[in-house]
């Protein structure tokens, strides 16, 4: 296990009679033990602003975190500082839809975070009926070329391919592939996944949507979103089980 | 105005393969100036014997004196036994879970009527009794008008 510590130092002479002079030191550990913390995101540093492609039509936020990726209930723990030196910008934390402040220059964060997750949707495609080899599917961007007419080998090949929003499984045999959403959404992501699969067969094979299960919004993503279009700089840490 | 000033290190040998050394440090501000902040509840201490979800500072109203302009909020669970935690929220949302001896250290925006801090100890913390510190330095708390 690791050792990984925090300490904050608070400290003024001059805000209270009193002076103030707090330092809580924290060893940063797994959730209800004495086991340190062993993963880490690493500190990362991003731009964000001028550079955006669509900056004029709006300032985008930026997804720091997806609670979908990372255990739920866990001592994470998010660092988060706006590295900009313009006095006036800033970057508001959000979490799910709650604002939950602004980090103007120089400023940080360092919070817990319970990573509450949604649920991820999930459906099923059926080959049937005759498709032909060189025929294709098409789904999320991504086309499925039949590598045979046999229905087990088109789905063999429909697991084998990388889809940017989706995960799929697939037993061996079978003419169906199982596609799991890669992050947590709403509902409506059912009617997309169901219009958006292309059919290209003339003989004509069929793809059918089964067991489709809505999914539900994440409870705790973390984004952030800056001030300006221009330039502005954050740097970030998730330290998580 | 005032001086105050934040800092933060984050130190390891073994979390990553590279020794972690973070530090950071900025001054307490007013909004989008260089003003030091000036006003402070000050820094409490409860001891929590129920699962209560509690807020710990004035409830937001309608036109919170400090809405969206700068707040920092400091919760420490003061708390020996590693299992004893509090989950810390913002209006409805959790944020996440300070076990024994954790800290957080955020910015608060105070959006009317939704974004109260609010704590609750679990289980086994209230059962025992669970010190909590907390502390806000801002720049302006609306507090509810007396009844009386």
């Amino acid at each position: 296990m690791a050792t990984t510590t925090a300490t904050i130092t608070l400290s003024s002479i001059d805000l209270l009679s009193n002076e103030l002079a707090l330092t809580t030191t924290s060893t940063l550990t797994t959730a209800g033990t004495a086991t340190g913390v062993t993963q880490a995101s690493g500190l990362s540093r991003k731009t964000t602003g001028s550079f955006t492609p669509d900056s004029a039509a709006g300032i985008q936020a930026n997804v720091l975190y997806r609670a979908g990726d990372y255990l739920a209930d866990g001592a994470n723990k998010v660092y988060i500082k706006n590295t900009s030196t313009t006095v006036a910008e800033f970057y508001t934390v959000v979490i799910d839809q709650e604002v939950i402040g602004r980090l103007y220059a120089g400023d940080w964060m360092f919070m817990p975070w319970i990573a509450t997750s949604g649920t991820k949707q999930v459906f099923t495609v059926t080959f049937a009926s005759t498709w032909a080899a060189g025929e294709t599917w098409t789904f999320d961007g991504i086309t499925m070329t039949c590598p045979s007419a046999t229905l087990a080998a088109i789905a063999l090949e429909v697991d084998k391919l990388n889809y940017p929003n989706w995960t799929t499984t697939h037993v061996v045999g079978e003419a169906t592939v199982i596609f799991k959403a890669r992050y947590a959404s709403d509902a409506t992501e059912v009617v997309y996944a169901t219009a958006d699969a292309t059919i290209v067969s003339a003989n004509p094979g069929t793809a059918a949507i089964t067991s489709a299960a809505v999914g539900s919004a994440s409870e705790s993503d973390i984004t952030i979103r800056p001030s300006v279009h221009t330039d502005m700089t954050y740097e970030t840490m998730l330290i998580h089980q | 105005m005032a001086t105050t000033t934040a800092s933060l290190t984050i130190t390891s040998n073994d979390l990553v393969g590279d020794a972690l050394s973070l530090a950071s440090s900025t001054q307490l501000n007013k909004a989008g100036t260089t003003i030091g902040l000036d006003q402070t509840t000050g820094m409490a201490r409860v001891y929590l014997t129920a699962t209560t979800q509690l807020d710990i500072f004035p409830v937001l109203p309608a036109t919170p004196a400090g809405q969206n302009l700068q707040s920092w909020v400091y919760i420490c669970n003061k708390s020996l036994d590693e299992t004893e935690f509090i989950t810390v929220s913002i209006g409805a949302t959790t944020i996440g879970l300070l076990y024994a001896g954790d800290f957080m250290w955020m910015p608060w925006s105070q959006i009317a009527a939704k974004a109260d801090i609010e704590i609750a100890p679990s289980t086994g913390a209230a059962a025992a009794g669970i010190h909590v510190d907390y502390t806000c330095m801002h720049q302006g708390i609306t507090y509810p008008t007396s009844g009386d």
